[in-house]
């Protein structure tokens, strides 16, 4: 299964304009079987505390082991600037970027209660536009973070 | 652009991978959205009714050859979205590695 989800993205477009979106599993093992080994970018989204960032720094490793030269950090829930200082703090000390920044949603536990997207639930959220914005930086610099 | 999203459990890994799906087929580009997740949310997040999940095939493995320049689908990606996946709002196409209640198999 995982042989083919990388071989999947392996013949995926790779024209600007059409994306393939791979979301992996929630652990750093999976990386391991380089299901995301033909991805362009890995997008790891972290919380600000120590174990979600944790995580990422692992993860991060793994990629960059995989051969995925950009690899930058979403850091999502966030309250507020204290919460972007240590997620930021945290990519300086371990030579990550942040590539997006998303605000902490209260609207977002009803979406998931509702079993709803989030698009779906309130597309003027504070979270959806965030991404929304994210998405049309990715598209107009036809890329997410520098390379390297 | 072929983007991999990671991120421990809870970190909000699926919600952003569907939205970013979601926001980018809106604007008019072609995505594909996979779901490498062996316990599959994504369709949720993508705004399919997760019902629509139940006959659609995974990924499997026989649809890899072997081949001189290594391993490779068997079929175009176009065929193999043809037979396992679905299509969902926004025209996001969704392929799905696992099941979750396939206990003891992969």
């Amino acid at each position: 299964m995982h042989a083919t989800v990388r071989s999947v993205i392996e013949v995926a477009s790779e024209e600007q304009g059409d994306f393939c979106i791979l979301d992996t599993e929630a652990s750093p093992e999976h990386l391991s079987r380089g299901t995301a080994q033909y991805a362009d970018a890995m997008l790891l989204v972290v919380e600000p505390y120590f174990k979600s960032l944790e995580t990422g720094r692992r993860m991060a490793a793994l990629a960059k082991d995989l051969g995925l030269e950009r690899v930058a950090l979403i850091a999502n829930k966030m309250r507020g600037e204290e919460d972007l200082e240590a997620v930021r703090e945290f990519a300086q000390n371990n030579g990550l970027e942040v590539g997006g920044v998303i605000p902490y949603d209260e609207l977002m536990p009803g979406a998931e209660r509702a079993g709803s997207s989030p698009l779906d639930f309130d597309p003027e959220s504070p979270s959806v536009r965030a991404i929304a914005e994210l998405g049309e930086k990715i598209v107009s610099n036809g890329r997410v973070v520098r390379s390297g | 652009m072929k983007l991999a999203v990671a991120g421990k459990g809870g970190s909000g890994k699926t919600s952003f991978s569907g939205t970013i799906a979601r926001v980018l087929a809106r604007d008019g580009h072609s995505v594909i959205a996979i779901d490498g997740d062996s316990n599959p949310n994504l369709v949720v997040t993508l705004g399919i009714a997760p019902e629509r999940m139940r006959d659609m095939p995974t990924l499997p493995s026989d649809l890899l050859r072997r081949t001189e320049n290594g391993i490779e689908l068997s079929k175009t990606l176009e065929e193999v979205c043809d037979s396992h996946s679905l299509k969902g709002p926004d025209g996001v196409t969704l392929l799905v590695m696992a099941h979750p209640q396939h206990a003891g198999t992969g």
